[in-house]
């Protein structure tokens, strides 16, 4: 199972937050497993590294803000116009704010609103878009949780509260799309090398590691290689299910 | 098929029948050598036409037995020269008010179900540390996770189990062996088919477990093995301590 060849041949595959971390290392995977995959990132960067590598009938990338519904609706709409109705939906876009993090009895109604917004709200309306054709044609939904959602995160309230969100729409939503030959199911990802995880102070990291039993932080392809599994035909009879990848930290 | 599994060595207990038997075919597929261990006879030797052709040695051999166990792994180390992967596939159902369980029938599902495991992993991690590394896959059960009614031993080993492994994967991290869970829900297997044939209306029966599953169906054996073989792979390197349920929707854990 490393690698194989084509395993995603002809699927169309959407991701969101593809310009960095575990969105990026999605979207080279599924490329490389043959899908044709629609972008989205804030950052231009970083999708047009994903882009320059592969023709325009494989990749199709979008610069925008997924926290602006009518920057969602107008992607899924050319997305599905360029390639066809979407197979696969990885919604991975999140974002902790953890620059105006805060202890939560001074934190900030406009940063819950953000953080709710980007790392639920976002999901969940991408969802709806793709849902109505994934009830005609069967498909996947990956959602993007935390391991912070288990463990909780002290001066991050915020985010550990949309993480939990996005495994109880996960379940619901698995519930309710099972009879349509859709799968609906979480990865809760710990410490992961990322840009977010950058700007960690290093003495966090430290405890992070000293906490996670194989004793190292893992990588975006770590969080790709769940993600693939869980959207390939192999993982067809489960659903419902936050799968966590996470080195062993938070053992539930 | 794929190489994924070339040079790897596993260890199937419950390897004759059932989620053992197609975790063996797609391990030997993918290019593994594989000790298969059951106290199935007759089945074991209905896969010893495939031995010949591919990696494989058979023994048979009950999980309640340490001695029995320790031979099997013993057998397999100098058949492969190691062994750097366990499936932990054997296991019994037992379907029965806690009033009709007498103490015989509670410790032989925990003698089996939970024992037998800790058995072979005890017997296997010298050789996994020789190897310097490893997986170890033990099926649970979605029962486990979420209880059935009349499966009180059943589902308070298949729990066990679950912690059992998820104590295991923090020692084992230290010497780089993954250790994690495989949850079924209903399999369309010998032990599935045998327990609804015991149920006064088996139809309704069937259709009770169908119900369960947001799905609506039972699972293959080789859904569970897919889950398995993923676990066991490179592909999974950062995960363990995990219970995946590969159960339809039912106990969306």
């Amino acid at each position: 199972m490393d690698k194989p060849e084509g395993r995603f041949e002809g699927k169309v595959v959407m991701i969101t937050g593809a310009g960095s971390g575990i969105g990026a290392g999605c979207a080279s995977r599924f490329l490389s497993e043959g899908a044709r995959v629609a972008i989205i990132d804030r950052e231009e960067d970083g999708l047009a590294q994903l882009t320059s590598g592969f023709p325009a009938d494989r990749v199709y990338a979008v610069s925008g803000d997924c926290t602006d519904e009518s920057v969602v609706t107008g992607f899924h709409q050319s997305a599905t116009e360029k390639f066809r109705a979407v197979d696969i939906l990885i919604n991975n876009v999140g974002q902790s704010a953890r620059e105006r993090a805060s202890e939560f009895h001074e934190s900030q109604e406009d940063v819950w609103r953000f953080v709710l917004e980007v790392s639920l709200l976002a999901t969940m309306r991408l969802s709806r878009l793709v849902v109505p054709q994934m009830r005609e044609r069967g498909g996947r939904i990956l959602n993007m949780s935390s391991d912070a959602a288990f463990a909780g995160d002290a001066g991050l309230v915020d985010y550990a509260t949309a993480k939990m969100g996005i495994i109880g729409f996960t379940r619901s939503l698995a519930r309710e799309l099972a009879p349509f030959g859709v799968t609906v199911n979480a990865v809760a990802p710990g410490a992961i090398r990322t840009r977010a995880h950058d700007r960690v102070p290093a003495a966090v990291i430290d405890r992070i590691r000293q906490q996670t039993p194989v004793g190292f932080v893992g990588e975006p392809s770590d969080v790709a290689a769940a993600i693939c599994f869980l959207a390939s035909d192999e993982a067809r009879f489960i659903t419902g299910q936050t799968l966590l990848v996470d080195g062993g930290r938070w053992m539930i | 098929m794929t190489d994924a599994f070339a040079h790897r060595r596993i260890f199937v207990s419950g390897a004759a029948n059932g989620i053992g038997l197609a975790c063996v075919k797609r391990f030997v597929d993918a290019g593994a050598s594989v000790a298969c261990f059951d106290r199935d006879a007759e089945a074991l030797e209905r896969l010893s036409a495939r031995s010949r052709e591919s990696r494989l040695t058979l023994s048979c051999g009950d999980m309640t037995s340490t001695e029995e166990v320790e031979r099997a792994m013993r057998k397999s180390v100098e058949a492969f020269g190691g062994i750097d992967g366990v499936v932990n596939a054997a296991g019994i159902d037992l379907l029965r008010s806690l009033e009709d369980t007498d103490d015989e029938d509670w410790r032989r599902i925990f003698a089996v179900n939970l024992d037998g495991p800790m058995r072979v992993c005890r017997a296997a991690l010298p050789h996994l540390r020789a190897a310097g590394g490893g997986t170890i896959v033990n099926i649970s059960s979605g029962a486990g996770l979420m209880p059935l009614k009349h499966r009180t031993a059943y589902s308070a080993s298949k729990a066990g189990l679950q912690m059992f492994s998820k104590a295991l994967a923090m020692e084992a991290a230290d010497f780089g062996v993954r250790v994690n869970v495989v949850c079924p829900g209903a399999v369309e297997t010998g032990l599935l088919r045998s327990s609804i044939d015991k149920a006064p209306d088996p139809q309704q029966a069937y259709e009770a477990v169908l119900a369960r599953y947001a799905l609506g169906r039972v699972a293959e054996p080789d859904e569970i093995a897919a889950a398995i073989l993923w676990l066991s792979s490179s592909e999974s390197s950062y995960v363990t301590g995990t219970a995946l349920a590969v159960d339809g929707g039912r106990t969306f854990h």
